[in-house]
């Protein structure tokens, strides 16, 4: 069971991964990062990028539970 | 003021944006609770009581970044930190790579290539420094003078996970800032970044009341409000350049003509100078953790020359880093030919120089002096509780004390930043705002 779990984790980690490496780059990195002034987001979302959201908050819940399923089996001393 | 919160509130849109925010932050705050999966959590809440007494460590600065999950090795244990690497690498290297200033050049469609740059390498920092931390707590060196095991079963697999667990941990965080930046007020980054350093305060504080009774903690704290009040003046300091703009006819309108001025900040390069230096000294400290071996001469060198805080080798070299990070990042995002090209491109003007090259010269000029002060600013601050690490209880919390240093400069910079954002979304629907 703790196996099974642990292969989980795993695989959700690596597919979270890349899923939030699949979305588009937003913001300008470290110069917008302490007080560099404001950009606006021209362009809106796509029904691509909402789907993509969508698959990532599924895997992101996947990810939490199987985590704490291995965290409570350790707990219970399974 | 009070009117303007409300104001705020009764926006729908604006309302939207904060709830949003602070959704994201206690989800923030929720995650860094959860252990790693293979990691006793009982375990390490004994290590952490057992470190708190001392509280000497080379994490302490990686460890405020994260709020504290790191020593916890929770799932976000890595926090903002590998993308805050990432983004200072890709920055130093477009002085280096010449393909990366050519992207820098392009704009837009550059700059976001370059922002996937940064997010590919953020993954992969995000890979090493979890092996590092995952390594360094199966070898018991994470908590020294702690018996218990942190991590019971240390096998090859149990290791994997955690290690995988934590790198999309830095990758979930690093979506959540930019989801925060995309559709709540203010930088994310900064943003997890101020929550996880607020977090620290009531801990920090706790730990000052009980060491050094309550007289020596009001004194802290009124010092603390001396300090963010000093910080936000001369966060807030700057100098204006008069610029005349030509009146010029564009079909039947009229454009120009307008006196404005251009505003050089003295802090231009924020709090980043101050993460640079602390990051680099740093560095010699982890490698003689690394190393083990006390004894050696150059080992005993670093620790009573480099890494002791109250020693002066340490605060002149930590001075003399963010001076000179200050001028080196002022140098990298504030290019004064091409400002002054701009100007001379829509008819604008210094008045008493010509456009062009002296109008350059003049605008190098004035913010390599105005720089001056900001590096000596920020250098003060940044050393200041160095100085008082007999109050502050013992050796190592210098970082760490958040009412000066580090903690202040990045907490005060993000506040005014995301409060200035949330007053010119209220003044678009001219509202009254919260700074008068």
């Amino acid at each position: 069971m703790t196996l099974l779990l642990q292969i989980m984790v795993l695989l959700t980690s690596i597919l979270l991964v890349l899923l939030v490496l699949l979305h588009r780059a937003k913001g300008g990195g470290l110069s917008s990062l302490f007080g560099g002034g404001m950009q606006s987001n021209l362009a809106g979302s796509s029904v691509a990028e909402k789907n993509l959201d969508r698959m990532t908050l599924f895997v992101i819940a996947l990810w939490v539970i199987s985590i704490i399923g291995t965290g409570l089996l350790i707990k219970l001393g399974g | 003021m009070l009117g303007a919160f409300r104001s705020a509130l009764t926006t729908p849109d604006l309302r939207r944006k904060i709830l949003f925010t602070l959704g994201m932050v206690v989800l923030y705050r929720l995650g860094a609770t959860i252990p790693s999966p293979g990691v006793s959590y009982p375990n390490i809440q004994q290590c952490v009581e057992v470190l708190q007494g001392e509280s000497q460590s080379v994490y302490s600065l990686l460890n405020l970044f994260s709020g504290g999950a790191l020593l916890q090795l929770s799932v976000l244990s890595l926090g903002i930190m590998p993308y805050i690497t990432a983004s200072i690498i890709v920055q130093l290297l477009q002085v280096v790579i010449p393909r990366f200033e050519q992207l820098k050049k392009e704009g837009q469609s550059g700059q976001a290539k370059l922002t996937q740059y940064t997010r590919y390498l953020t993954v992969a920092l995000a890979v090493l420094q979890a092996t590092g931390i995952v390594a360094l707590a199966v070898r018991g060196q994470l908590f020294p003078g702690c018996q218990q095991e942190v991590i019971p079963d240390n096998s090859v697999l149990n290791m994997v996970v955690i290690v995988v667990t934590m790198t999309a941990g830095a990758a979930l965080l690093m979506w959540m800032g930019e989801l925060i930046t995309e559709r709540g007020v203010g930088n994310g980054m900064s943003l997890l970044i101020f929550t996880s350093i607020a977090s620290r305060i009531p801990a920090e504080g706790g730990n000052i009341l009980n060491n050094s009774g309550g007289f020596v903690f009001a004194v802290i704290c009124c010092f603390g409000l001396v300090i963010i009040a000093s910080v936000v003046f001369v966060e807030q300091a700057q100098r204006r350049i008069p610029v005349q703009y030509a009146k010029r006819m564009i079909g039947r309108r009229m454009y120009g003509g307008t006196s404005t001025y251009l505003p050089l900040k003295v802090n231009q390069a924020g709090v980043i100078p101050v993460i640079f230096g602390s990051s680099l000294l740093y560095l010699p400290q982890l490698l003689g953790q690394l190393a083990g071996n006390q004894n050696t001469w150059w080992s005993r060198f670093i620790q009573t020359y480099i890494v002791d805080p109250s020693s002066w080798v340490h605060i002149l070299l930590y001075m003399a880093m963010i001076i000179f990070f200050a001028y080196f990042y002022v140098s990298i995002t504030f290019n004064p030919e091409e400002r002054a090209d701009e100007m001379k491109k829509f008819g604008g003007f210094i008045p008493g120089i010509r456009p062009g090259r002296p109008t350059a010269e003049y605008l190098s000029f004035v913010l390599s002096r105005i720089t001056l002060p900001g590096a000596l600013y920020l250098g003060i601050i940044a050393v200041l509780p160095n100085f008082f690490l007999g109050v502050t209880g013992g050796q190592g919390g210098a970082q760490n004390f958040p009412f000066g240093g580090t903690a202040v400069l990045i907490m005060v910079n993000v506040g005014l930043d995301t409060v200035k954002q949330v007053e010119s979304q209220l003044t678009q629907r001219s509202y009254e705002g919260f700074l008068r």
